[in-house]
């Protein structure tokens, strides 16, 4: 199924590979972002079906960023990624109303497609 | 004042006292050169006004030669004057006083009951402490000649401060209830200082407040017995009820001579030698204040330290505590921080401040040693603290940094390398996969490098996610047991047990050969407690390697104890107690 994504990262040369790896599997990326708060208002302007949202953000935590998106109307399904392992962050990743974490090592096609599946 | 002067004040109040009492004795010089003398007709109505009067001038006279400086001698006999110038006002009622003379007693006698309430708020120091206090009695002598003056205006002169009739009896209401007013509020405050003070308050207040309070119930029964009309029986109670005023005024002051003698006791028990800590009890107890406080000066910090080296604070300005420094003021030894109510026993702190000198130095040292290895406990936590930050620094940079771009050039590299197997260049795909795997390996040790310098989790979940995370990566199996409550713990704190967990764990795993391990967490009695035990070899050793000394330290810097049981037969149990709120 062809998924509209916002990709969140503070890095651009990230972003723009995500890009690719999303566009290669078939979704349409609508936008990125790359704070926080842009997150929040892009997520509310596009409607975006998955939010790509890196949890190591200058401004808000990722984590929180996931959080606030679950209280929306229409919540996207939100996918966390970070440099960092899951086991960082500990049972906060269960409380945060996302879908599911990739560490970005592991970040493919595959993981993701297995992740959305799930 | 010269000598003088005083003297002539205490022949002016003894004269008065004499006048009061002739003036009810009638002479008559007989034809044949003997005298005769009778009583005056209104003579036990006068009684009422010359005996508490008289009473209140002599003791103030005994007051104010004991205590010259005090203002409550001089008080105690404004009170006796205004009382036996309502005296002279009842002579008038008879035709023995002019006419000049009786204006100014009308303005002159209602003030003793404000005389009286100010000597109240003032017992035992003289002087009026709190700013209310003083605002409101210049008000009441404002406002009582005032009201005197109403009253004589409306062609009532005399009424007001007779005690010989209710407040309400007189024929002015405005006079009245202006001068019941103020009497009534000065009760309440007389009460409320007696509330609000403390133990040394109460003791020194005790002679003049249970005295005060029946009076006070006089003038609530008095304003009744409008009503009931047997305010005579009243009357004639009141006046012995007032002569106990006096008395207990000189008993307040006269105690305080005798409380020397508890300066004696507190001799006694230095000779026995008293222990730094026992120096404050014993000197609370000597000057009859449990609020007392020593305050050490420390000439380093130049601040006031308590016994445990922390500083104290002394109070000032307008304060319930009064302060007296020890020594040369330039460097003081200690101060002492009282109850105000002991500022006028200044003679009685003096000598038990110099019977308790020698001992306030001895202890000042103990406190500038205990106040000097605070401040190294404090600064040990606070390079601890500070090495922590820079831990974090470093593995938030290895994460941002370093692992951020080679985590981008992987993914640029899976990139890579699914183009070319788009195009099927298998040779150059292959290539691409071994340096994703070498890639991928060197992320891991950076990721473990990282770990190691400061774990994410416990930032960012907190110490017991941390360490089932590490429980977790642990190659012998560990169950962890106990809880540390919902609250977490202080970063300090939890870096503090965190890393005495990882140094146990690692230990345990490369010497024990234990089987099995066990983590337990518990939180009781203001301690965060962690144990962590293995059922190997034992032989841990604090005096080998800088690992469990490293520990140790780490423990302490944040006020906590680590302990160590290791032996041949029952494995290592490293113990690890911080305290927390």
């Amino acid at each position: 199924m062809r998924e509209r994504v916002l990709i969140v990262d503070d890095h651009v040369g990230f972003r723009r590979l995500a890009r690719r790896l999303l566009q290669a599997i078939g979704h349409e990326v609508v936008g990125e972002a790359g704070t926080g708060a842009e997150a929040l208002s892009e997520s509310r302007r596009l409607k975006p079906d998955l939010v790509l949202l890196d949890i190591q953000l200058p401004d808000l935590d990722g984590l929180a960023v996931a959080a606030r998106l679950s209280l929306e109307p229409e919540p996207p399904a939100v996918v966390l990624i970070s440099s960092r392992d899951a086991a960082d962050y500990g049972p906060r990743l269960l409380d945060c109303g996302a879908r599911g974490f990739i560490a970005k090592a592991d970040l493919s096609a595959e993981s993701l497609v297995a992740l959305l599946r799930a | 004042m010269t000598t003088l002067q005083r003297r002539i004040i205490q022949a002016g109040a003894l004269a008065m006292i004499a006048l009061a009492c002739f003036s009810e004795v009638k002479f008559t010089i007989l034809p044949g050169g003997g005298v005769v003398w009778e009583l005056s007709p209104d003579w036990y109505g006068a009684l009422v006004y010359i005996v508490p009067g008289s009473s209140f001038v002599l003791a103030g006279l005994i007051a104010w030669s004991l205590r010259p400086r005090n203002r409550v001698g001089l008080l105690m006999m404004g009170v006796g004057v205004g009382l036996l110038a309502g005296d002279a006002l009842l002579q008038h009622s008879v035709g023995q006083v002019s006419r000049p003379a009786e204006v100014l007693l009308d303005f002159v006698s209602p003030l003793w009951a404000v005389v009286l309430i100010h000597l109240l708020l003032a017992f035992p120091g003289g002087r009026l402490v709190s700013r209310l206090d003083r605002v409101v009695v210049r008000s009441f002598y404002a406002v009582v000649p005032l009201a005197a003056l109403l009253a004589v205006v409306a062609g009532y002169p005399g009424g007001l401060g007779r005690i010989s009739q209710p407040v309400f009896d007189i024929e002015v209401p405005a006079a009245g209830s202006i001068y019941l007013a103020c009497l009534v509020i000065g009760s309440a405050l007389v009460i409320r200082r007696w509330f609000l003070g403390g133990h040394a308050r109460r003791r020194s207040m005790s002679p003049v407040f249970w005295p005060m309070v029946p009076i006070t119930v006089f003038f609530v029964l008095a304003t009744a017995a409008v009503l009931g009309g047997s305010f005579t029986v009243l009357a004639t109670v009141f006046p012995l009820l007032l002569v106990a005023l006096p008395v207990g005024c000189l008993i307040g002051l006269l105690r305080s001579e005798l409380d020397m003698s508890s300066v004696g006791d507190l001799v006694v028990k230095l000779s026995g030698g008293l222990a730094p800590e026992q120096l404050q009890p014993a000197l609370a107890q000597a000057l009859h204040d449990p609020s007392l406080e020593v305050a050490y000066w420390l000439p380093a910090q130049e601040w006031f330290a308590d016994l445990e080296g922390r500083r104290i604070e002394l109070p000032t300005g307008d304060s319930e505590r009064a302060v007296s420094v020890l020594g040369d003021p330039a460097s003081p030894v200690a101060a002492l921080v009282f109850d105000s109510s002991l500022v006028d026993e200044g003679q009685l702190i003096d000598t038990a401040a110099a019977a308790v000198h020698l001992a306030l130095q001895n202890a000042r040292l103990q406190v500038q040693l205990r106040a000097q290895l605070e401040e190294v406990r404090q600064s040990r936590a606070r390079l601890v603290e500070a090495a922590d930050s820079e831990r974090q620094r470093v593995e938030r940079d290895l994460h941002d940094g370093a692992q951020q771009q080679l985590v981008t050039l992987l993914l640029s590299l899976q990139d890579t390398k699914t183009e070319a197997m788009r195009r099927s260049d298998l040779e150059t795909a292959t290539l691409i996969d071994a340096n994703i795997a070498a890639l991928r390996e060197a992320l891991g040790e950076l990721r473990e490098l990282a770990r190691g310098i400061h774990p994410t989790i416990l930032t960012q979940a907190g110490l017991v996610p941390a360490i089932r995370s590490l429980t977790e990566r642990c190659p012998i199996p560990v169950e962890v047991t106990g809880e540390l409550g919902d609250a977490r713990l202080a970063p300090p704190l939890e870096a503090a047990l965190y890393f005495v967990v990882s140094e146990a764990i690692t230990n345990a795993v490369k010497y024990s050969k234990g089987r099995r391990m066990c983590v337990s967490l518990g939180r009781s009695s203001g301690l965060a407690v962690v144990e962590v035990s293995d059922d190997g070899v034992g032989g841990a050793d604090l005096s080998v390697g800088s690992g469990l000394r490293g520990l140790t330290d780490r423990v302490a810097a944040v006020g906590g104890r680590l302990i160590i049981r290791s032996d041949h037969t029952g494995g290592t149990t490293i113990h690890a107690e911080v305290p927390c709120a």
